[in-house]
């Protein structure tokens, strides 16, 4: 290394001074240790598994499973007349990789400790490389989705159910997605380095906002005067928005997705600044 | 010549009285209350010093006088309350032996992530990787997963790992290491290695005989502080003075 890189590199260390002030410059320097770690998560998810990746097939299956037996069958709860499996397939997609990547980037500084304890790098790799590998379960899971899409297609051909040309800001969706994700995990890391309280109201509050967001439901099930509170969740939207793609229904108010984006930038940049001040003395405290 | 290390009134607070974390509820009452934080600790205050490159530095003095907050904030593990240290060059520890070593994956998936973990390009680690598995001796067991290991397989091919990283400056805390003779020895070794080959090392040890073995000059730090910084016969030799009418270590 010392004749790739000039032996001049200097390395300050200092207190921090700011809101931003980080290695930020560090960051892409390291992505081949985020890459390693994209592969880590993945190789350890299913390690000594019989079924292996299956599970991010079998995981959706059965949750969607519950959720029409639950919520359509008992319960009766509307599915803007389309077939409740895709209705809830559909909605999960985007849900679980929010949640999954959001329950794991928030308790990326605990369960990384004793590494962050022996050696440095920026520690915002780690929650990168979370959301990153997350990334495979949703493909695996879009794939289960289209399968599952066609097959109906082919069984019921009047079927309501039609992809729209919202299908082309899907992209732009997973990446609202990824970024609220990223945003509300890296708060709730930086603040459970040192409140540990959080950590065990984390799930319960991710439970929360599932019932508060149109997984179960649709949103023209929701009370007109109860629409601009209930958009004030930004998973909302961001619901409605891929189920309206993959599927053609669903109420898509582009003043809420507008919301949503603003939100995910807010708080991801606020969320980037709080673990940026935890990260550089959490080990003091975790 | 500029130095490889310079620290300027390095000093580090920690907060006591909490161990391990606060709760929600303890930080509201204070709050309320208007209390400033419970107890502190200075373990490092206002510590100067600088290393010219290749030079190897010891580094001594009792248990809690700020040895391994040292060490800790030069390699970037935890920042300083105040003070500022410019080092040129890449720094690496031998205290990382094993650091993301995951027991799922196998010994030449660890290599990779670990060199990566480490600070090691990836070319750097392909180019090395059959240096690093040769030195260990666990060439047979490569691809099974390290939970399968021995422990001392396992700190053989953790120790090989951090042995080919090639840093500017190395840090050794002998108090943390752990391992059996034989590689309390390796590490001397490799030491001395990268001692001839002009690397500057900082050298954290009890061993005042090693000390003065490998360290031309030492600074002696005392709770928290810098007793005395100088050539390393001059140091021990005083540190000696002060430890042994007490007949035991200092706190």
């Amino acid at each position: 290394m010392s004749f790739e890189e000039p032996a001049s590199i200097e390395v300050v260390i200092r207190p921090r001074r700011g809101w931003l002030d980080a290695d930020w410059a560090e960051v892409p320097r390291r992505r081949e240790l985020a890459l390693l770690l994209v592969r880590r998560d993945f190789l350890v998810r299913y390690a000594q598994t019989a079924l292996g990746p299956a599970w991010s097939v079998l995981q959706p299956l059965l949750t969607a499973a519950v959720f029409v037996a639950v919520f359509h069958k008992a319960v009766r709860i509307p599915t803007d007349g389309l077939p409740p499996a895709l209705f809830y397939l559909s909605g999960l997609l985007f849900w679980d990789y929010f949640s999954r990547s959001l329950l794991g980037v928030s308790t990326s500084l605990i369960d990384n400790a004793a590494l962050f304890r022996k050696v440095y790098f920026p520690r915002v790799i780690v929650p990168l490389s979370l959301v990153a590998s997350n990334l495979m379960a949703f493909l695996l899971q879009l794939a289960v989705f289209l399968l599952v899409y066609a097959g109906f297609l082919i069984a019921a051909p009047a079927s309501a159910a039609r992809p729209g040309p919202l299908l082309l800001a899907l992209p732009l969706l997973l990446a609202l997605t990824a970024a609220l994700a990223l945003g509300v995990g890296l708060w709730i890391a930086a603040l459970t380095a040192k409140y540990r309280d959080l950590h065990q109201l984390t799930r319960f509050l991710v439970q929360l906002w599932m019932y508060a967001t149109p997984l179960v439901f649709p949103v023209s099930a929701v009370p007109a005067r109860w629409r601009p509170i209930f958009e004030l969740n930004p998973m909302a939207a961001i619901i409605e928005c891929s189920r309206r793609a993959f599927l053609g229904a669903g109420v898509v108010a582009p003043r809420a997705l507008a919301a949503s984006a603003l939100a995910a930038a807010v708080l991801l940049a606020s969320g980037l600044g709080v673990f940026a001040a935890a990260e550089r003395t959490a080990v003091d405290t975790l | 010549m500029l130095p490889a290390i310079r620290a300027e009134g390095l000093s580090k607070r920690y907060r006591v009285g909490t161990p391990g974390s606060a709760t929600l509820r303890e930080a509201f009452s204070r709050w309320r209350r208007g209390e400033p934080d419970p107890r502190e600790l200075w373990a490092l205050r206002d510590v100067s010093f600088s290393i010219a490159p290749g030079e190897t530095l010891g580094i001594i003095g009792g248990n809690g006088s700020g040895k391994s907050t040292l060490l800790k904030i030069l390699s970037r593990i935890t920042e300083p309350t105040a003070g500022c240290a410019v080092l040129r060059g890449r720094i690496a520890s031998l205290l990382e032996v094993g650091a993301g070593f995951h027991p799922e994956l196998t010994g030449r998936q660890n290599v990779h992530l670990n060199g990566a973990i480490l600070g090691m390009t990836r070319a750097e680690v392909a180019r090395k990787f059959d240096a690093i598995v040769a030195f260990s001796g666990v060439e047979g067991f490569i691809d099974t997963p390290v939970k399968r290991y021995s422990s001392g397989m396992h700190l053989r091919l953790a120790f090989s790992v951090a042995a080919h990283l090639e840093s500017e400056i190395l840090a050794v805390d002998e108090a943390l290491a752990v391992g059996d003779a034989a590689f309390h020895r390796r590490c001397l070794d490799k030491m001395d290695e990268l001692r001839s080959a002009g690397r500057t090392i900082l050298y954290v040890s009890h061993d005042l005989e090693t000390v003065s073995r490998l360290c031309a000059r030492t600074l002696w730090l005392e709770r928290g502080g810098v007793r005395d910084i100088g050539p390393t016969a001059e140091i021990v030799p005083a540190y000696l003075a002060v430890l042994l009418p007490l007949g035991g270590a200092p706190t």
